[in-house]
């Protein structure tokens, strides 16, 4: 689903026009995105949370090449559902 | 860094931002949430611009043995949400993490990291080239023996140090290193080669600094017979960092000079072959001219022949007659001239599904217009010029260059002459 359907959905939803969603959501990547940055775990109540972690480096190996190499290590964002949601999608 | 946005601050700062109600921020939270759920559950995938996309991602059941008893069992496959964030959240994560993350650790923990790394890649870079080009080889194991062998060569050195010194100013003048920018470099090369008994020859310097004590690393590792080996690259030391980097270029540049010039081949291949097939044909016209001397004795004849017609009849006809003749002399020589000419063929064809002689026309002699003369060397086992059996073999003949010639009028006339004959066989 794209961001526009997802708009859509949550303005129905919530009772807000779509102009007041779209803005909503912008304000809530872009807050997002700044605590991220700032290394803080965002929580969603109900869906989960958003952490930064730290992958740590490895060494890679060239599949063609066969040489190794070492992968330095790297930030990424990720999601840790809540418990129940995590469940509920487990059987789909 | 492990500090929690909590939902009530994430709901202010929202409203605060969009310029919203909190009540309204948290019926949007609230309906976001939701909705990322029932997304999920419906297509598997929901994307949130500016921040990234999660994912239903499957895990297939797999196969485990029970630990206690010792059974197979599977376990079964089930539904896992994977996020996967945008570049750009990427980026800024990645870049702000390095900034602020932990800066101090980062700081003493990168050199370290760089310099392992390097050293992987070099001792890969060597397992790569083998021995075949000491040059390299030899360079980059310096950096990686460096910090554990200066250490120990001082001693070393300690040692030896007044022997080779006294035997340096002997043979400085060995003319082996020209290029030599380093005293020091040289007595150890001269040093290195009339003493081999004593090996660490190199150490006389370990006051010219670094690159001094940079160069004993290897030696004592590559042993004597190593050495003149060795020793001829060492001038290029001081440059080592540079050097990989140079060769990579070099690599590089070399490769893209090889792919420009066989582009400018290829470019002038497909530019000169017309003249070049024109050569050919040139040398074949040669070639056929011949025949066509042999033909001569026949076209003559017929040549004389006419005249002799001509001399009968024009006493008896109009100069009108004269003219109609000289015409039909014209239309019977190129045909006969054809027919002896193929005799050079370039290739039999064989007819495929919906191919036709206009078409292998087009791939020999580069226009459709030639087909007739197809027709014409292979009539013998063509009925029908439009109807051709799928896996009769077509013969190809060469042309000379007059029978090319789309300007010349005899030969337009020729091909005319075949087509209207092909034509007449169709239907």
């Amino acid at each position: 689903m794209l961001t526009k359907e997802l708009i859509g959905l949550i303005s129905t939803d919530s009772g807000l026009s779509k102009k007041e969603t779209e803005q909503l959501l912008a304000a809530t990547t872009a807050v997002m995105r700044e605590n991220l940055m700032a290394g803080k775990t965002i929580q969603l109540q109900g869906l989960g949370s958003l952490e930064v972690k730290e992958r740590k480096e490895r060494t890679i190996v060239h599949p063609k090449t066969g040489k190794r190499t070492l992968a330095p290590s790297k930030k990424q964002v990720a999601f840790k559902p809540v418990n129940n949601i995590k469940d509920t999608l487990k059987n789909i | 860094m492990a500090d929690k946005l909590s939902w009530t601050e994430l709901r202010r700062l929202i409203a605060r931002r969009a310029g919203v109600s909190e009540k309204s921020a948290n019926a949007f939270l609230n309906s976001l949430n939701t909705q990322i759920v029932e997304a999920l559950k419906r297509d598997k995938q929901v994307k949130v611009n500016g921040l990234g996309t999660f994912k239903l991602q499957a895990v297939s059941p797999r196969k485990s043995v029970n630990v206690t008893t010792g059974e197979d069992i599977t376990i079964a496959g089930y539904n896992k949400i994977a996020f996967s964030s945008e570049a750009g959240v990427k980026e800024l994560v990645e870049k702000n993490s390095t900034i602020s993350g932990q800066p101090s650790d980062a700081n003493t923990i990168d050199p370290l990291q760089k310099l392992s790394a390097q050293a992987e890649e070099i001792v890969d870079l060597l397992g790569d080239l083998g021995q075949s080009p000491n040059k390299p080889e030899e360079q980059k194991e310096e950096p990686v023996k460096e910090p554990s062998v200066v250490n120990i060569q001082p001693s070393e050195e300690a040692v030896e140090e007044p022997k080779e010194e006294s035997a340096v100013p002997e043979t400085p003048a060995s003319p082996e290193k020209p290029k030599r920018p380093k005293r020091p470099a040289k007595r150890k090369e001269a040093a290195a080669e009339p003493e081999k008994t004593v090996e660490p020859v190199a150490e006389p310097k370990e006051e010219p600094v670094v690159e001094t004590v940079v160069e004993p690393a290897p030696e004592p590792v590559a042993e004597p017979i190593a050495e003149p080996i060795s020793e001829p690259e060492m001038p290029a030391e001081p440059v080592q960092p540079e050097k990989p980097k140079k060769k990579r270029h070099f690599w590089r540049d070399t490769l893209i000079c090889v792919v420009i010039l066989l582009m400018i081949l290829v470019i002038a291949f497909f530019f000169f072959r017309d003249k070049i097939s024109d050569m050919i044909h040139s040398m074949v016209e040669e070639n056929t001219q011949e025949l066509v001397v042999k033909e001569q004795p026949n076209a003559p004849s017929a040549i004389n022949m006419q005249p002799s017609e001509e001399a009968v009849e024009e006493p008896v006809k109009e100069p009108s007659a004269v003219s109609i003749q000289p015409s039909e002399e014209a239309v019977e020589e190129p045909a006969e001239a054809e027919e002896i000419i193929y005799t050079q063929w370039m290739k039999t064809e064989t007819i495929t599904k919906g191919s036709r002689l206009a078409w292998i026309a087009k791939k020999y002699y580069g226009a459709k217009v030639y087909w007739p003369y197809l027709y014409d060397a292979n009539k013998d086992h063509l009925d029908n010029p439009n109807m051709i059996k799928i896996g009769t073999p077509i013969r190809v003949p060469k042309l000379t260059k007059l029978q090319r010639d789309t300007t010349n009028a005899q030969t337009m006339a020729a091909i005319e002459r075949l087509r209207i004959e092909a034509e007449g066989k169709m239907r």
